[in-house]
């Protein structure tokens, strides 16, 4: 375990970094999956399609291949639109933080739109009713009545996503991001121990993904403490 | 037929409603005038609750003129504000938001609508809680009141904008017998400080001492409308006396 | 930019013959998985505290780490010891497919158990009673009684996992197997036109995944025969 101690402060920023790219993730989920939900709630043809479209191929698509196309792609885009200013530019490309985000968020969105569509749907249609017969706009309607309610609904399916997104994160060093399983890579590199530091990689995911488990229990209690009946 | 007078309150004109090939509403004529207290009757499906669904326009009617205090229901949202201001209702479900505490449901359009700061609107609630006798369960939540006083709470939160006129859907048929007097208390005492109500009920004893025109609905279409001592008594549709023989042997 | 229609064209029989890789890795770790999820589901509502905790703690800890790092730990990790070079295992444990089979295996046994015990837990009370009443035995009452029911309960999410297996293969590419995203990930290399290679990988992989939803609804349609009216 000595080998580990030399290491802990790399694993350490590595952990960092995988927060980072979680926490900017789970805004993006939240984005995708609400623009989404409301999409394939509508009434137009258009934008049904679209989201249907989106959450068809991201959910059937690997990880690691929507990761790539991101990357790659953005990379190739912007290089040649830079390429037309500059002429003498050779690669451009979105720093793998950000590109790695933006792609976790947008395969875990896809999930999030389902279950942020049910949960529109499981909020009763009668609320919206009484909203509207107290005068209550379109907008107030969603941010005061259905939002509050639908979370509690939505909650343990998001529960699972968040644990989607930390878990997708061990993708990002195949394109260039230093989190904990390129920490592991060097590491092994130089002490030829790459199950132990395989193993602290296990470790932290387990710590978070428990620490993810368990605030979704305390929110879930939260969530339902209105329901809790006096008698 | 032929005095409509333009002070009423609410005016229907051959009002039509379709849900799909259905056809809800054929044809309806009624007139309102301010203070009065109509009791609408009939059986399921009959195109009650369809009618004053449409009144705050949660419902939109295909055909005919919808006329609420001199503003005519049309596609202009403004016009829908207005109206709705205008115009509580009360559903048979009762709908409280069951995140918000009773208080908080009262507070909650005053607040959002009339932009009325929050100690003041909590003051509103409060004061609209003791109107509906139920001061004391403020801060419970709905899911920890009992349906009489879910639906009392109900009231007191469409009270709480000040409307001119009370719509209620079938307010007591989701409430146990024993719930039911106790919501019926609250609306009667609203009708005598002279509020202009529409009451979808089979209530006949509240039709009979509160209503001053009784309406009974089938198929779409109103078939009679009288003073509720002529409608109990002097029935002319036979399809009124039909409901009525139903209604009343039970 | 130039998006060559062309390309995918061109690059899609390639890719599809990653795709024959793709299907064992997947049949075979999904077989291998579900044997083993039943023993798990079994030791984990046995109710006994010896059988249950480690199921319990099996299926948090793969269910709780990345499918990639499980990959990792099995193919590069067991080299690191010297008893398991010296072992006639050996000759499976340095291959990458069977690494993976492992990988994948154990990973999906975790997850199907989890479902097929949800799945067991949806069974309405009333008819065990109903078994008991009747004077079934315990495992009579499960066999008749409470396992065809959660299979049919079980069967949606089921899909899902194997939808989520599929995805999961394409991690062999970091391993140096060619699949579809590994032969993808190598003509890409030599063109540099990731839109459309990338792309034709993705659509091999949806063509997968609506045969395994045909395959599932059929299932389900079979094991419900008696729901619908």
């Amino acid at each position: 375990m000595g080998v580990v101690v030399e290491w802990l402060n790399a694993f350490l920023w590595g952990a960092l970094v995988i927060l980072g790219v979680f926490f900017v993730a789970l805004v993006l989920t939240v984005v995708w999956g609400l623009i989404g939900a409301t999409a394939k709630l509508s009434n137009s043809t258009v934008a049904r399609g679209i989201a249907n479209a989106y959450t068809t191929a991201l959910r059937g698509t690997p990880e690691l291949l929507v990761l790539l196309i991101v990357y790659f792609g953005s990379a190739v885009t912007l290089t040649s639109l830079a390429k037309f200013v500059d002429p003498s530019v050779k690669f451009v490309h979105i720093p793998p933080f950000w590109a790695g985000s933006f792609a976790i968020s947008l395969i875990v969105g896809a999930y999030a739109t389902e279950t942020f569509r049910g949960a529109f749907l499981g909020v009763d249609r009668g609320q919206i009713e009484a909203a509207r017969s107290l005068g209550l706009s379109p907008f107030q309607t969603l941010f005061y009545v259905r939002l509050p309610q639908m979370w509690r609904l939505a909650l343990p399916a998001f529960g699972n996503h968040m644990n989607s997104l930390i878990k997708d994160t061990a993708l990002l060093s195949v394109i260039g991001v230093e989190e904990i399983m390129y920490t592991a890579d060097r590491a092994t590199t130089i002490t030829n121990k790459p199950f132990t530091m395989y193993l602290v990689v296990a470790i932290i995911y387990l710590a978070f993904v428990s620490v993810i488990i368990k605030t979704v229990a305390l929110l879930e209690i939260h969530a339902n403490r209105y329901l809790a009946r006096a008698r | 037929m032929a005095d409509k007078t333009s002070a009423a309150m609410i005016q229907l004109d051959r009002v039509t409603k379709s849900f799909g090939s259905f056809q809800a509403l054929k044809g309806v004529d009624l007139a309102i005038e301010r203070g009065q207290k109509v009791v609408v009757c009939g059986p399921s499906g009959s195109g009650k609750s369809t009618m004053i669904r449409c009144i705050n326009r949660l419902e939109e009617h295909d055909g005919g003129r919808i006329v609420v205090n001199g503003i005519e229901l049309t596609t202009s949202v403004k016009d829908i504000d207005a109206v709705r201001r205008e115009v509580g209702m009360v559903f048979q479900q009762f709908n409280l938001f069951p995140h918000l505490t009773a208080a908080e449901n009262l507070m909650l359009a005053p607040r959002l609508v009339r932009k009325i700061p929050r100690k003041e609107a909590r003051e509103l609630a409060m004061h609209y809680l003791e109107r509906v006798h139920i001061p004391e369960q403020a801060d419970k939540y709905p899911a920890q009141l009992s349906g009489g006083q879910q639906q009392r709470v109900a009231i007191a939160r469409s009270l709480c904008m000040k409307p001119e006129i009370m719509l209620f859907d079938e307010p007591t048929s989701a409430l146990d017998p024993e719930m039911i007097k106790e919501v019926l208390d609250v609306m009667v005492e609203l009708a005598r400080d002279g509020m202009t109500m529409i009451v979808v009920t089979h209530e006949m004893g509240f039709a009979r001492s509160v209503a001053d025109v009784v309406v009974f609905m089938d198929n779409g279409e109103i078939v009679e409308q009288a003073p509720p001592q002529d409608f109990f008594h002097q029935a002319r549709s036979e399809r009124t006396k039909a409901f009525l023989s139903r209604i009343l042997t039970h | 930019m130039n998006f060559e229609i062309s390309l995918i064209w061109e690059s899609l029989p390639k890719i599809a013959e990653g795709a024959e890789l793709t299907v064992r890795l997947h049949l075979l770790s999904l077989v291998f998985g579900t044997v083993l999820a039943l023993g798990l589901v079994l030791m984990r509502i046995s109710g006994i505290a010896i059988l249950s905790w480690p199921a319990f703690a099996y299926i948090y800890v793969f269910r709780g780490t990345p499918l990639l790092v499980q990959v990792f730990l099995i193919y590069y990790g067991l080299a690191q010891f010297e008893f398991i070079r010296a072992s006639p295992l050996w000759i499976i444990l340095r291959e990458p497919f069977w690494c993976a089979i492992i990988a994948f295996s154990l990973n999906v046994a975790a997850y199907t158990a989890e479902i097929l015990r949800g799945g067991i837990q949806g069974v309405d009370q009333g008819l065990h009673e109903a078994g008991r009443a009747l004077g079934l035995s315990t495992s009579q009452r499960f066999i008749h009684v409470t396992a065809p029911i959660a299979i049919r309960l079980s069967l949606p999410a089921y899909g899902n996992e194997m939808i989520s297996l599929m995805k999961g293969t394409a991690l062999v590419s970091l391993i140096t197997m060619y699949d579809i995203t590994g032969v993808a990930r190598t003509i890409m290399a030599r063109t540099f036109a990731p839109y459309e290679i990338f792309i034709s990988a993705a659509i091999v992989y949806l063509g997968l995944t609506w045969l395994i939803q045909r395959a599932i609804a059929h299932a389900e349609r079979r094991f419900s025969r008696y729901v619908r009216a």
